[in-house]
């Protein structure tokens, strides 16, 4: 394939990154979706119960990931492979601190606010879906980096590790959105 | 024997079922450890769901390349079999052409269980009084006659556009093949769970699902609900896939303002279904989380609200009509000029209109649901939004009568069933007047008004055009000629039996016949006419299994076809019948208008031959020998 | 060339007069039982007689092109290349725009007279949906019945809600129709106008009985009506 788009004078990483901001964009009205039924269904109520200390700190290890993916991007750009290795395996991480992070937080809510009342519906909805988009990126990345020990990264050929990184940024700044108008709006 | 065993389509369904089986028995020793029953159908069934079918792609094969390219190893060409060798349509193949068959194939299989679901359903209410089906078999039958129809509309659209656009713009293939296949794949699983819907109990809610009813709906509901969310994800990447492909894929010259109008609509229509197709899946997630789970989204005991799955499905399910027959369109306003030998008139306004339909389609949604008690000052502004998609389909239509106008028309097979289209699809229109202005609307709402319109233009922007498109480029796609009298009679009788099934169900709605209803009161003297209607939609049927005997025959034994029976001017039929394998081995030079019928020297562009493609006669696309 | 002009004009007004005469001569409604089914009669038939002229105008156009301009046998030559005309693409993208804009309008003055609260006192009725029946709660009179009774000429307001699923409110009669939506409370207005015994139907898929939820309605003469209320409160 890679001979056939060179004789038409394709350019595949362009290709590549609309076909990646197009999905992204889809996804973005899913969450979009979410957060319109969260003030459709609850307005800005919120419980006194949330675990606002564990929700900062989530928030700030979740934003912490995106500059070590972003790190380990250059790396890979430059051919630097230790260097990626290294800032992709932390950013991995810190994703599943993030995880664990969010389970403590429905271990308490299934106590304060369980699914089945009105705020419940709405947080475990949210931090599950965009759990799940966490967990699908920690796969990306993780896919990039098995791919890494065979195949090196370097100017011209980083593709795969930018578009891992590009995802976990979407996921980060999803969360961006979530983060307030579940724990700050009142 | 091992060519059956080779075959991805039967290994997805082995490994399927042995995953779907491993996932319920988990699930049940799971809940059993935990002390509840273990059967709860609900749960044991999506885990079933969860694990078969990540288990059915695998066998298909539809993630070993991605897997391999985790791991670092070269991915192979696919090739090496010939085109037509049969066992390739039955497994993960990542040629445009071959998912644009698969596409079309499963549609019309789709198409056929559908309608004979209603055929069943409608000799039902073609008397007073309860005949032979139970209520909820009746419900059942109707429920899955409307989202299976739906669904084979999708994949119809999505196979048109996946045959044409890579040759219509001169590209290799389309942006991403391998997820074209994936897209493909996963419709698979969604129509085997939609089969299995009826003998798990059904469900009585209509396609479109509602909440409250659809979160207390048998177990047939939430199969219905995966295979939505199957078709739905089908529906997004292929939009990635299209948009992709037209904005970065089109051959040297082909600006966005040469490019033929089916490319066009093609388009809009991926943008829809990226924008929107989102908004259905997490309604219906939501019933799902609802039933399965206890989460109060739908539930007013639980500050749950039902109104929201209303505003959610609608912003999907409107736009959708646009996904449905904008591709439609684009095939009419391929069609008419070809057969008329004139310039489409009016080109840029009509390439407009279609992404003028699909922005103004985005902010209606809200017509759908004047009676369901939504604020009632919302309602004007929904009305007016409403009334304006009249513009850019008018624009449509008078463009393609302006083409007609002093053409030199001929009324080959598919030009008749292009005109029967515009002529339904204007039914259609003018008869949606009355469902976008609210007082009228009150009125007609949820009778078989509303049943009559959308099957016009459901007809009319879909059923009609596909037809005509599959009597346009079945030459194209299997090198033969469809039976041209029995065309003629399937046009025929199709048409005839249209008209006079969905006519009288506007005159039925009028007079208090309700949608959905397996009987109605005898007093309202609603009889004579259900009758009319039901031996009309049998006609219908008859027509469809002409058809099918002509493409079976046709394929197996029709006249060969030319490169370019019609004389068109687009790419594809600049190559050979049926097109080779690797499109266009140099790119074509696009130079012109598609649509330049008698203008001297007009060229749309030129064409390296791959597969032998004779020029036919001048004023087409010139084909140089190099 | 000015003969095919004169004789397609000839032809869509033809066709349009034959259809707006079909329209008014041929009953399509059921008889009209209240004010608001008046102004709602109106409306629609100014809709269909509308879209009959534009059925009339797009068809005779096209029917006459196939055969006044059919392709004679042999001619393999193409038709004269006129790609397009900018004042007629602005005529028919204008005037559409003003027809369903006008149309909206008329149709916003019919819903905004359909809603303004009538003067003087409403009859106020409660209208209970369930899978599969309807019950009626005249909260003024204290009382609940299974059959819809209203005095003729007497503003009512009908109070919809839900026990369980979604159902909607409708008496073909009466014309208009509401959905009764579980946990929330929808109003409907309607003035009957003609003494009769009608049917609400359900028009909202709401199960498997939903085809035999119907109730009888009925439209009393005054006197009648406070009869039947003091039977009612006995």
């Amino acid at each position: 394939m890679a001979a056939a788009a060179k004789t038409r004078g394709e350019d595949r990483v362009a290709i590549y990154r609309l076909g990646l901001w197009l999905f992204m964009g889809s996804e973005s009205f899913l969450f979009l979706a979410l957060l319109f039924s969260r003030f459709y269904l609850q307005g800005v109520q919120r419980p006194a119960e949330l675990n606002q200390p564990l929700g900062l700190v989530i928030s700030i290890v979740l934003l912490l990931s995106s500059l070590s993916a972003y790190r380990g991007e250059t790396c890979a750009v430059y051919g630097d492979q230790a260097g990626f290795r290294r800032n992709i395996l932390v950013t991995i991480g810190l994703g599943f601190l993030f995880l664990v992070g969010v389970g403590i937080e429905w271990s308490e809510g299934f106590h304060f606010f369980p699914p089945s009342t009105g705020f419940g519906t709405v947080f475990f909805t949210l931090t599950g879906f965009h759990a799940f988009h966490v967990l699908t990126g920690v796969l990306a990345l993780a896919a990039v980096l098995v791919r890494g020990r065979k195949v090196q990264y370097g100017p011209g050929s980083y593709w795969a590790v930018e578009g891992a990184v590009k995802y976990w940024h979407f996921v980060d700044v999803a969360w961006v959105f979530i983060y307030p108008t579940l724990y700050l709006v009142s | 024997m091992r060519t059956l065993l080779s075959l991805g389509l039967l290994k997805g369904v082995i490994a399927g079922l042995a995953g779907t089986a491993v996932g319920m028995a988990l699930t049940m020793v799971v809940r059993s450890a935990l002390g509840y029953p273990a059967w709860q159908p609900d749960q044991v069934t999506l885990a079933g769901t969860l694990v078969g079918i990540p288990a059915y792609l695998a066998g298909v094969g539809a993630f070993s390349a991605w897997w391999g390219w985790v791991l670092g190893k070269g991915i192979e060409e696919p090739g090496g079999h010939h085109f037509w060798g049969w066992t390739r349509y039955f497994g993960a193949d990542p040629n445009h052409k071959v998912i644009g068959i698969q596409y079309m194939a499963t549609s019309l299989v789709v198409i056929a269980v559908a309608g004979i679901y209603q055929l069943i359903a409608r000799l039902e209410t073609s008397q007073p009084g309860l005949q032979f089906l139970s209520p909820d078999t009746y419900n059942s039958l109707m429920s899955l006659h409307g989202i299976m129809m739906l669904g084979a509309v999708l994949l119809g659209v999505s196979g048109m556009i996946n045959y044409l656009v890579p040759l219509m713009i001169g590209a290799r293939d389309m942006a991403f093949p391998r997820l074209n296949a994936f897209s493909y794949w996963i419709t698979v699983p969604a129509v085997f769970l939609l089969l299995f819907a009826l003998p798990a109990g059904g469900f009585d809610t209509g396609w479109t699902g509602y909440p409250p009813l659809s979160t207390k709906a048998p177990l047939g509901m939430q199969l219905m609900i995966l295979a939505f969310y199957l078709v739905g994800w089908s529906s997004i990447l292929g939009g990635v896939n299209f948009l992709a492909t037209i904005m970065k894929m089109r051959a040297p010259g082909m600006g966005l303002f040469r490019m033929p109008i089916f490319v066009w609509t093609a388009l809009a229509t991926a943008f829809l279904q990226i924008v929107f197709t989102q908004f259905v899946g997490i309604a219906f997630l939501m019933v799902l989380l609802q039933r399965v789970l206890g989460l109060g989204f739908f539930d007013p005991a639980k500050g749950g609200n039902v109104l929201l799955f209303q505003h959610l499905f609608w912003l999907y399910s409107h736009p959708a009509v646009y996904i449905f027959v904008l591709p439609g369109l684009g095939v009419i306003s391929e069609i008419v000029p070809v057969f008329s030998r004139k310039p489409l008139f009016g080109y840029r306004l009509v390439a407009l209109s279609s992404f003028g339909i699909a922005l103004q389609g985005a902010i209606v949604w809200g017509h759908h649901m004047f009676t369901a008690g939504i604020e009632e000052w919302l309602r004007i502004p929904f009305m007016v939004t409403t009334m304006l998609v009249a513009v850019p389909t008018g624009v449509k239509i008078f463009s393609w009568l302006a083409t007609m106008w002093h053409g030199k028309i001929s009324l080959d097979t598919p030009m008749l069933f292009a005109l029967t289209a515009i002529a339904v699809f204007l039914v259609g229109g003018l008869t949606g007047i009355p469902n976008g202005i609210v007082p009228t609307d009150l009125y007609i709402h949820d009778t078989y008004w509303v049943v009559a319109h959308f099957h016009h233009t459901l007809f009319g922007g879909f059923v009609f055009p596909a037809m005509a498109a599959i009597y346009f480029w079945f030459p194209k796609v299997t090198g033969r000629l469809l039976n041209r009298g029995l065309g003629k009679l399937h046009w025929a009788l199709m048409t005839v039996g249209f008209f006079v099934t969905y006519e009288p169900m506007f005159w039925l709605g009028l007079n208090g016949m309700r949608r959905r209803i397996a009987d109605y009161d005898p007093a309202l003297g609603l009889g004579p006419m259900n009758t009319v209607v039901s031996v009309a939609a049998y006609v219908i049927a008859l027509s469809m299994l002409v058809f099918f005997v002509n493409l079976v025959a046709s394929a197996w034994r029709g006249t060969r076809a030319p490169a370019n029976p019609w004389r068109s001017r687009t790419l594809e039929w600049q190559l050979s019948s049926p097109p080779p394998e690797h499109n266009f081995p140099t790119p074509p030079q696009v130079l012109g208008s598609p649509y330049g019928f008698g203008i001297p020297g007009s060229v749309h562009a030129v064409v390296t031959p791959a597969g032998g493609a004779g020029e036919e006669k001048g004023g087409l696309g010139r084909v140089s020998s190099g | 060339m000015r003969k095919h002009w004169i004789a397609v004009i000839a032809l869509t007004i033809v066709g349009a007069a034959l259809l707006a005469l079909l329209f008014l001569k041929v009953p399509l409604v059921p008889a009209q039982a209240a004010k608001q089914a008046a102004q709602i009669d109106t409306l629609l038939t100014v809709q269909l007689a509308l879209g009959g002229a534009i059925f009339a105008l797009v068809m005779v156009f096209l029917v006459y092109s196939v055969i006044a301009f059919r392709r004679r046998p042999g001619d393999t030559d193409d038709g004269p290349p006129t790609e397009g005309n900018a004042a007629l693409e602005t005529v028919w993208t204008i005037i559409p725009l003003a027809l369903v804009l006008s149309l909206a309008t008329y149709g916003g003055i019919v819903l905004r007279d359909m809603l303004r609260p009538p003067p003087g006192q409403e009859l106020v009725v409660k209208v209970n949906a369930m899978q599969f029946a309807w019950l009626f709660e005249y909260p003024q009179y204290g009382f609940t019945s299974p059959q819809l009774r209203m005095p003729v000429d007497q503003p009512v307001l009908l109070r919809l809600a839900s026990r369980d699923v979604i159902h909607s409110f409708w008496v073909p009669e009466f014309r208009v129709k509401m959905d009764a939506v579980p946990g929330m409370e929808k109003h409907l207005r309607i003035t009957p106008t003609v003494i009769g015994n009608y049917q609400v139907q359900c028009a909202e898929l709401c199960g498997l009985l939903h085809w035999a939820m119907r109730a009888p309605v009925s439209v009393v003469d005054g006197a009648a009506f406070q009869q039947w209320i003091a039977e009612q409160r006995k």
